[in-house]
């Protein structure tokens, strides 16, 4: 199947998959026990200010008629004004967005790739001491609890030996300062985003490892490497030319599947280190009864998920030949 | 001068149930620009002989007597840097069609001139992709489909980029295992053709390893029969198909259908495959033989010379 | 090619086809399973934390203060570091917090074992149904496991615990069923599917059995295997997002879990004071977790022979 084709299928099942999720969380907000009203509506809001809000968002109306208001509202960003901060979800959301992508992306790709490479490692050199150390830590580190770890972290790197600022993403200092230049500003936010990358990272890069390790083995037992022996090859390029790139195929789809359990632990990390990115003001929002943000974040991350999806289906449609002709 | 002589070679597997002798005192030698088929049932051994001569053994065999020389040098006795040097320079494998010989993330044309370059120093990218260009015209496979990558390919196809692949570095021996099984007939046809042309243009030796007599009959020079890991006849062509001596032999010409005789009764023959972990003392056809006595059961069979050039291992040729 | 690729040994020839020789294989699985020494770890690992959970109905039978929930030591108030009287120490209003670890290995294999279980039952059901029935229902209930499987569950309950309130711990085991049973329903379809088309499926048809009494029959303890083997993998998902639940605040609030204890130490600012009472719980965690993962990667091995020692391959 054509790439172009196979992204445009892909795309219209996440559209459809994305819609249904609209739809459910219209109706679970609706129906729950309790007044719909009361969760969309802030009860300390003024009586205009109330009834302007419940006819922009359609709650006086039919429910079918409802539900044609929330697309348009959903569409045009209107997601309602938070409880708690008393704002507009949308610049909320704006802009934790930017955070949870930093902080999510960078902890997939670097998982992702440092647990294959040591995977790739690990298989070559199975049965020895290597490889049984490198199985046994990630084993070791994926079975972590990530709450835990992250406590842990902090309490080790940040408490203890002070290396590392023990929440938040920014040191207000800096950003309050007019004269910080950039690097300044994007130095710091490194620095703050040592330990939850660090967390996240040990939790994650174990199941790509051993992962990439059983398929490099099952690889290496095709006929294609035979092959590749037969021809007189260097071990080391039959190895990194010819079976990784098949090995690493199947940990490419992995990382698809593993997007949702992922994106749960940059949630809690969010929560632990004070990370102000959309997980966060999730497990908040929830907290506080926010129901808007609640909403809102909720929609977010669900999009984030599938966008994330289609990414990997697409790089992974581009790695490997037998779809991209 | 032989090109490779195989002395009284055995190889065997480690495995649970115990070590499994797959390959025993087989010896043969082929002249540079002949041809040998090694024909067996399946677990004869015949892989395993291919396997040992490209060093391709794994790692739970071992070979635990013999030599194989080529170009008067043990192939066994050389590190791994040399075999690494020898092979697909001088000895190349075509493998069967059917399998997944070709790695499916790199197109075809990549991967033979990898081999080429592998044993080159010397030549440019850009003069390998021309010497690619004149294999795939050898083997006639259309240039527009040189970078494609092989789940393009039908089976043929495959089978003749498998063949390009293995003439890439001009060796001067040719193992060919299996090469038209999962093949339908036509193809088969042409993939014969094909490996009997290279074989008389270029004067390279082949092995050519099949369970199928009929196909080895078309292309060969000598013929050596093998079962349970010994070779039990070995000939010229004409000699073993005219006159085969071991019963062995005659089971497996007479479990063929011919287009001139009429067929009264299909042979086959009996029994379970040998035990090859405890092989028996005797002969060890003994219980499939239909000619067998008891001496056979009780003293392993020696070599009984027919003519110069044809030998079977029984007691009752005679 | 095929003959010293993979030499075994089978006596293939002289085994009869039975369906299902339910003990003949335990016993056989046993003896391979015992061979395996990450599933002697697993299983002793299991073994001491289900003593654990065991012994939990013993402390505050021997004196009230040792109840994980209402337990308070009268004479002490605020979070002690271990001593004779209380093993770990006591949490910041005096309870004693060996008693609460040992609760929470109470919960852990309840709700694991529960949420395991459930979602086992939903997904083999679902997955023989789709693989067996195949066509429009099939392509349903796959894309119905699909739009399940791309949720994050966590941040599902979540949502779901802002709606109607806190959760109870019966409420979060359900849910968790209910959003895990996708994975293991792909993998029965699959295992559906390749037995529809064997020659005990069609004879079943040919002599007039039902659908209902062939899926139940005949397919499902051929299935059933397969999905044991993934209730392990279940049961450690459903107790890690308890525990994220509980560490969160949204969990059961009358249930002592090991993530409850963590939140507890997080919230009222004591982790960094005090070692003896946020190492045990996330260590309890994590190897109830690595020895229910042993247990199902040496059961893999049972399962499925081609990964066993005993076939001589590369």
């Amino acid at each position: 199947m054509e790439i172009r084709k196979f992204v445009f299928k892909r795309l219209i099942e996440i559209i459809v998959i994305f819609f249904v999720i609209l739809t459910v969380l219209f109706l679970l907000f609706r129906l729950a026990p309790g007044d719909p009203v009361t969760r969309m509506v802030d009860p300390t809001m003024t009586p205009e200010d109330a009834a302007h809000l419940i006819a922009q968002l359609g709650l006086d109306q039919p429910i079918w008629l409802q539900y044609i208001y929330y697309l348009k509202n959903f569409f045009t960003g209107n997601f309602g004004i938070s409880f708690h901060y008393g704002v507009t979800v949308f610049s909320i959301i704006l802009n934790r967005l930017p955070n949870t992508i930093l902080l999510f992306s960078t902890s997939i790709l670097l998982s992702a790739f440092v647990g294959i490479f040591l995977g790739k490692i690990a298989s070559w050199h199975k049965g020895e001491k290597t490889d049984t150390w490198m199985t046994l830590g990630a084993l070791f580190c994926h079975t972590l609890f990530l709450p835990w770890l992250a406590l842990i972290m902090i309490w080790i790197f940040g408490f203890n030996i002070g290396w590392f600022p023990l929440n938040g993403m920014i040191s207000p200092e800096i950003w309050l300062d007019s004269s910080s230049g950039f690097w300044l500003k994007f130095l710091d936010v490194a620095h703050h985003m040592v330990l939850p990358l660090a967390t996240l990272f040990l939790i994650h890069f174990g199941s790509y490892l051993l992962l990439m390790r059983s398929s490099m083995l099952d690889t290496l037992k095709e006929d294609y490497i035979l092959t590749a022996r037969a021809k007189g090859l260097e071990e080391k390029v039959i190895r990194n030319q010819h079976a990784a790139p098949n090995a690493a195929l199947p940990v490419v789809t992995s990382v698809g599947i593993s997007l949702a359990f992922s994106l749960s632990g940059g949630a809690l990390t969010e929560t632990v280190f004070s990370w102000p990115g959309i997980g966060r003001e999730l497990v908040f929002a929830v907290s506080n009864s926010d129901y808007p943000l609640a909403q809102a974040s909720f929609l977010l991350i669900a999009t984030v998920v599938l966008i994330s999806n289609l990414a990997v289906d697409v790089l992974y449609a581009y790695l490997d030949p037998r779809i991209k002709y | 001068m032989a090109l490779l002589t195989v002395k009284n070679l055995s190889v065997g597997y480690h495995t649970r149930k115990g070590f499994l002798k797959s390959v025993q005192g087989v010896s043969f030698a082929l002249d540079q620009g002949k041809s040998l088929g090694l024909v067996g049932e399946s677990g004869c051994g015949k892989t395993t002989i291919g396997m040992a001569l490209m060093g391709l053994l794994p790692d739970n065999a071992s070979v635990t007597d013999g030599m194989i020389l080529f170009e008067d040098q043990d192939l066994l006795k050389m590190s791994k840097k040399e075999i690494r040097q020898v092979r697909w320079k001088k000895v190349a494998m075509i493998f069967q069609a059917a399998m997944n010989a070709l790695n499916p993330v790199h197109r075809v044309s990549e991967q033979i001139s990898e081999a080429i370059l592998a044993h080159d120093a010397d030549i440019s990218e850009k003069a390998a992709m021309k010497q690619v260009e004149s294999l795939f015209d050898l083997v006639g496979i259309p240039l527009d489909r040189m970078r494609d990558y092989p789940h393009h390919y039908s089976g043929g196809m495959k089978q003749r980029a498998i063949i390009a692949m293995a003439l890439a570095c001009h060796p001067s021996l040719i193992i060919a295992d299996e090469p038209t099984t999962a093949l339908d007939v036509i193809v088969q046809d042409q993939i014969l053709s094909a490996i009997k042309d290279f074989q008389n243009r270029l004067k390279i030796s082949v092995i050519f390893i099949s369970h199928d007599i009929a196909v080895v009959a078309d292309i060969c020079d000598n013929i050596g029969i093998m079962f349970a890991g010994q070779l039990v006849e070995y000939g010229r062509i004409e000699e073993v198909f005219d006159a085969p001596m071991h019963p062995y032999t005659k089971s497996l010409l007479a479990s063929y259908l011919t287009l001139d005789k009429d067929v009264i009764q299909l042979n086959s023959y009996l029994g379970e495959t040998p035990d090859l972990i405890n092989p028996a003392k005797g002969c060890r056809f003994c219980e499939r033989c239909s000619v067998a006595e008891t001496t056979c059961s009780l003293m392993a069979p020696e070599w009984v010379e027919i003519s110069p050039t044809h030998k079977a291992l029984c007691y009752q040729c005679k | 090619m095929t003959e010293n690729r993979s030499i075994q040994i089978s006596n293939d020839n002289k085994r009869s086809p039975k369906k299902f020789p339910t003990v003949e294989r335990f016993l056989e699985g046993w003896s391979v399973y015992k061979e395996n020494l990450i599933g002697k770890i697993g299983l002793t690992l299991l073994v001491i934390f289900a003593l654990m959970a065991l012994c939990s109905f013993f402390p505050p039978l021997i004196d009230p203060m040792y109840h994980p929930m209402t337990g308070v030591d009268p004479d002490i108030s605020h979070s002690t570091s271990p001593s004779w009287r209380h093993w770990l120490g006591t949490d910041f209003i005096g309870r004693d917090i060996f008693c609460q670890l040992l609760a929470g290995a109470r919960i852990a294999f309840m709700v694991g074992i529960s949420a395991a279980f459930m979602s086992i039952f939903l997904g083999t059901i679902i997955g023989m149904i789709a693989g067996y029935t195949g066509k429009v229902v099939d392509t349903l209930l796959m894309r119905l496991a699909d739009m399940i499987m791309v949720m994050p569950t966590l941040l599902v309950v979540l949502i779901l615990s802002s709606l109607f309130g806190q959760l109870n711990i019966w409420t979060i085991v359900l849910l968790i069923a209910l959003f895990r049973w996708p994975g293991v329903s792909r993998v029965i379809r699959a295992q559906t599917l390749s037995l529809k088309e064997r020659p005990f499926i069609e004879a079943a048809k040919v002599t007039g059995a039902s659908h209902f009494r062939i899926i139940f029959r005949h397919i499902m303890p051929n299935v059933l295997p397969l999905s044991l083997l993934y209730m392990t993998f279940r049961v450690t998902s459903a107790i890690i997002i308890e525990a994220a639940l509980a560490f969160l605040g949204f969990g059961d609030p009358s249930t002592v879990s090991w993530g409850m204890m963590l939140q507890w130490v997080w919230k009222t600012g004591h982790m960094f004071q005090a070692p003896y009472w946020l190492l045990p719980p996330g260590i309890c965690i994590s190897l109830l977790t690595l020895s229910f993962y042993m247990l199902g990667r040496a059961m893999e091995e049972v399962l499925d022979p081609r990964l066993r020692k005993e076939i001589a391959q590369e």
